[in-house]
């Protein structure tokens, strides 16, 4: 495979960061006093001179053509002097100095782009996702439409910023390697079976780590009947993971039957109040189900609405949920709580209750 | 093609139970997914999860409903023209009901990328495949651009005979610029440079913090990678390598912002670009920085090395604005929503003022971001920086913990005391880690403690919330000298020997 | 896909990786690294050879740090880095230098 000898600078490193800034941040870099919300999707925010710079935050779907970033470009050129933002939720923001631009640039938004404007304050903002069937090699359902799927239903979280007590992100994640981060509603796969061993693959890839790999040593080398050796899985240790799926194609994990999604609460990455917290298992067994995922969307659906209702302001997922107990979680809700729901890992006993409180 | 044990697969794949894979699905047939899913479930019904099935089932019949009435736009007829003969026609009716509904639709956009790049329409003949199939059509390879080892992501199509334009279709990952704060003359140099030599789709951003191109083959990949270095665009990390970083907007537009992420983001990046491109780690090193404990680069759990700003001294208040804000909002709200939510109970509220116990404070940022304008973090900045934060694989989630309780990041020399404590680190973890283990779990396997010696750092209260409750302790100076008179010793980790003593005394 | 050398047929990958290992040989080194553009001195085969003695022994590849040590350790402490591997294999250790020496391809998503 030949190719071209002459070849471009390597190791370039970051590209620099102060030529992409507007205007306005890199006159008020560190300068910043304070920020209001102006309405649900737009911000400003004041500088110690009096400047000030106006954020207008739109929900993309991450995954763009070139001309959908050009549109995007076109749209900053006119009205942002050809400065904007992304987020870590694939959310664009639009960055003014003028305060009579936010309407026209929201229009142009909404209509040109198809984008709409929210994702600040106590709203629902865009669903962190990772790849699925558009480019992943190892997932068990799709990502970017089960995203588009459920912000369909969720459009109206997005788009105001007070119907919820505190703000919710969520992720999504198409295989247990879980992508997807740590959020207050987590929606991931769940594999219910070990691995199906392919045995011609087996021999062409580095067995020793493939044994490696499993985290409950499940994995152990095999002599065929032509005293080639290959692999197997102790059904009864294999916890289902699909960690040796991602070191070898071979250790096919992904049921099309069976795999199905479940339903974590409670992550928070913030130090805010309590601090971070992990999300837990709420709902299990929900229906793998293209193109919509209509069961997913309505167990959302189900859990933002009893947060609506008791939750407190400021109250995160977790934090609500710690509050008014799982007890009564699962009363709300109406799911059902199962010895699944009961942690059996190294660390279940931290998560017993251990005192005599109680919720009667 | 010989022998590939994966190109044999799709035929081994487990039946599908009656999915109809026909090309042009009827109406009927793409309106199936929630019988199918019934169906699907049938042969389960003493199992709970049809109980929960049902429990839900309200509401999704409802939406069923709503989606079954959706009109629809044949696709097949817009592609006339687009570069596909006609007997080529790509079946896409269960991903165009994605293309309803409010949220914008990645779908629609594709299919007008299509029009011109004709690799895009088979890739959405590939996502519609497996919508009906619920299988996945992608098979990961390796490819690399001379003098890298990472940043391209390859992936061979296993429906390759019948979307030739995307039997190899990769990804390349390039490093943004620091926050994702763009010119739009950057952009359009980017998307000109991927549309000449790819399908032309572009994901901002990846979730570690890449720009994603998507869409080039073999060949392309290299082209694209040259031009793109040309202009000074850089690859970004993958394998068992530095990760792209990334972190928040900082000090570009944040009043909270305690440390200068960009530029601290910058200049890790560079500092570290061999060690991003070449892989020599035991596994995959994520930073990921944030200038305040709201920690917006969700750095705490996604990161193996979160860096977050963070203040010594006194909180700053505007006593008068205090007096606005309760005059505006109450004080019941103010009790209620700040003082009682407080983490240490450090902060109160008398006559219309707030007062602070600074020494109780941990600087978690609750009441500031609610009274935003009359608070305000004190003014000696640094950073906390934690370590070991990673996601599911292979030991469960682990979430950082703090490493170095406070850290100024202000000058150079402050971020050379930052990179020599990184490097120490890697060599410590390179060195006795096994493969693909993330620091975390390394940790979790040798004990902090050990950890802290091999790094050289002292133990700090500040590293846990309490101390241990478990008895069994190896005080190192108060073991009777049996080691042929040596009482104090390495660390276990990286002393053969303790290990030996131990089961002789037993 | 395959190639023929000396009369011989050797099955490979897409990505022309061997798929019967046991066939590998010095001449099939040299006909792999000539399709990838490298050419074999005797600093190559230093790589070559510790790749194959270490796979021999652990039916793995080394971790990279693994190999630079070793390598430093035979040809001097500066050579032992991957900056110098890249020089000898412009497609990386992992990639190109493994294919060339016959393992397997390194499959794991890294
Ligand atoms: C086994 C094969 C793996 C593949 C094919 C894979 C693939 C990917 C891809 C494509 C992304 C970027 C996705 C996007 O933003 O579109 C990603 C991100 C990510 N991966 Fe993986 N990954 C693998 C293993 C792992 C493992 C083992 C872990 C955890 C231990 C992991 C954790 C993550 C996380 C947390 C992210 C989000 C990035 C961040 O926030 O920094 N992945 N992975
Ligand atoms: S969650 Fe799994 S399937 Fe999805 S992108 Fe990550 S590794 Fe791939
Ligand atoms: S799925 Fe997980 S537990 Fe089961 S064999 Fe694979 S690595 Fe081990
Ligand atoms: S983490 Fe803190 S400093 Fe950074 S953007 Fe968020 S609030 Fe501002
Ligand atoms: S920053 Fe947090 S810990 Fe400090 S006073 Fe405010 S609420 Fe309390």
């Amino acid at each position: 495979m030949a190719r071209a000898k002459k070849m471009a600078p390597r190791d370039n490193g970051a590209p620099d960061y102060k030529k992409n800034l507007h205007p306005l941040m890199a006159k008020n870099y560190g300068k910043w006093s304070y920020h209001e919300k102006l309405r649900p999707g737009v911000l400003v925010h004041g500088a110690e001179n009096g400047d000030r710079l106006y954020t207008v935050r739109a929900g993309s779907p991450r995954t763009l053509s070139v001309d959908k970033v050009r549109q995007i470009c076109d749209i900053a050129d006119k009205y942002c002097q050809g400065h904007l933002r992304f987020t870590s939720r694939a959310n664009v923001e639009f960055l003014l100095a003028n305060e009579a631009d936010i309407d026209p640039l929201i229009k142009e938004v909404n209509e040109t782009l198809g984008f709409p404007v929210g994702g600040t304050g106590h709203s629902i903002s865009n669903i962190v996702h990772t790849q699925g069937w558009l480019h992943c090699n190892l997932p068990g359902t799709d990502a970017a439409g089960s995203v588009k799927a459920l912000m369909d239903l969720l459009y109206e979280e997005f788009v105001t910023d007070d119907s919820l007590p505190a703000r919710v992100k969520i992720s999504a994640s198409c295989c247990q390697i879980n992508c997807g981060g740590q959020a207050d509603i987590s929606i991931n796969l769940q594999h219910h079976h070990p691995p199906r061993i392919k045995p011609e693959g087996v021999g062409v890839c580095e067995l020793p780590k493939v044994v490696a790999i499993c985290p409950v040593a499940a994995i152990r080398p095999r002599q065929d009947e032509t005293g080639k050796t290959t692999l197997e899985v102790v059904d009864e240790k294999c916890m289902y993971c699909g960690a040796c799926h991602g070191q070898c194609p071979t250790m096919e994990i992904r049921d099309a039957k069976t795999d199905t999604l479940s339903i974590w609460l409670g992550g928070k990455t913030a130090s805010t109040r309590k601090g971070p917290s992990f999300m837990r298992l709420a709902v299990w067994g929900l229906p793998n189900n293209t193109p919509r995922w209509p069961e997913v969307g309505a167990a959302v659906r189900k859990i933002l609405d009893v947060y609506k209702q008791t939750g407190r302001p400021y109250e995160r997922i977790g934090e609500w949920v710690d509050r008014i107990g799982w007890k009564r979680f699962f009363e709300l809700t109406g799911f059902p709580f199962t010895k699944y729901h009961i942690d059996d890992s190294p660390l279940a006993r931290s998560t017993f209750n251990t005192s005599s409180h109680v919720r009667l | 093609m010989g022998g590939g044990f994966r190109r044999v697969y799709p035929e081994n794949r487990p039946d599908h139970g009656g999915i109809n894979k026909d090309e042009g699905l009827g109406e009927s047939g793409a309106r199936r997914p929630h019988v199918a899913s019934l169906q699907q479930f049938g042969g389960l019904l003493e199992s709970k999860r049809v109980y929960l099935h049902l429990l839900v089932n309200p509401y999704s019949c409802a939406i069923n409903f709503a989606f079954r009435y959706i009109k629809r736009i044949g696709w097949q007829n817009q592609m006339k023209g687009s570069g596909m003969s006609s007997e080529n026609k790509i079946n896409t009716s269960m991903i165009d009901d994605l293309e309803s509904g409010p949220w914008p639709s990645f779908v629609k956009d594709l299919k007008s990328l299509a029009t011109k790049k004709p690799a895009v329409g088979q890739l959405l003949g590939q996502l519609n495949q497996s919508y009906e199939d619920r299988w996945n059509y992608w098979q990961g390879t390796v490819l690399n651009v001379d003098g890298y080892g990472g940043g391209v992501i390859a992936r061979y199509s296993e429906l390759a005979e019948k979307y030739p334009d995307i039997a190899q279709f990769h990804t390349i990952r390039i490093i943004p610029p620091a926050g994702w704060v763009y010119s739009t003359a950057t952009l359009r140099e980017l998307c000109d440079i991927w549309e000449k030599h790819s399908a032309g789709i572009i994901q901002l951003h990846g979730m570690t913090g890449d720009i994603l191109l998507l869409g080039s083959d073999n060949k392309s990949t290299f082209d694209a990678a040259e031009e793109l270095m040309e202009h000074g665009w850089d690859l970004g990390g993958s394998g068992a390598a530095l990760r792209t970083l990334a972190c928040c907007v900082g000090q570009a537009r944040c009043e909270m912002a305690l440390i200068d992420t960009m530029a601290i983001q910058t200049h890790i990046t560079n500092t570290y670009i061999s060690e991003l491109h070449r892989p020599e780690f035991p596994y995959k090193y994520k930073f990921k920085i944030s200038g305040c404990a709201n920690d917006c680069a969700c750095a705490m759990q996604r990161s193996d090395m979160p860096i977050i700003g963070t203040w010594r001294g006194p909180m700053q208040i505007d006593q008068a604005e205090v007096g606005k804000f309760v005059d505006g909002h109450g004080a019941d709200f103010v009790i209620d929503n700040v003082i009682t939510r407080c983490p240490t109970n450090c902060i109160s509220l008398k006559d219309n003022q707030i007062e602070v116990d600074d020494d109780n404070c941990v600087r978690c940022m609750h009441c500031i971001n609610v009274m935003h304008k009359a608070l305000k973090p004190g003014k000696d900045r640094g950073a906390t920086i934690l370590i070991g934060g990673k996601r599911t694989l292979k030991i469960g989630d682990t979430m950082s913990s703090v490493l170095v309780p406070f850290m100024k990041l202000q000058t150079e020399e402050d971020w050379e005391k930052l990179t020599d404590l990184v490097e120490r680190i890697w060599e410590f973890w390179g060195e006795h880690a096994l493969e693909h283990e993330r620091v975390g779990e390394f940790i979790n396997r040798i004990g902090l403690g050990a950890f802290l010696d091999g790094v050289g750092l002292e133990p700090h209260p500040e590293m846990i919330t309490a101390p241990r409750s478990n008895p069994y302790i190896k005080f190192e100076e108060l073991a009777p000298g049996m080691l042929e008179g040596e009482s104090g010793h390495d660390p276990a980790v990286v002393n053969e020997e303790v290990e030996s003593m131990e089961s002789t005394n037993s | 896909m395959s190639f023929e050398l000396n009369g011989a047929t050797y099955e490979t990958d897409e990505d022309g990786y061997l798929l019967n290992l046991d066939q590998w040989s010095k001449e099939v080194a040299d006909y792999l690294a000539a399709e990838e553009d490298v050419e074999m001195t005797e600093a190559h085969w230093e790589v070559i050879n510790f790749l194959r003695e270490y796979y021999e022994e652990y039916k793995i590849a080394p971790m990279i740090r693994i190999l630079t040590k070793a390598i430093g350790k035979k040809l001097g402490k500066e050579k032992g880095n991957t900056k110098y591997l890249y020089e000898l294999y412009p497609g990386g250790p992992a990639k190109q230098a493994c294919k060339i020496a016959g393992l397997p391809k390194p499959t794991g998503c890294v």
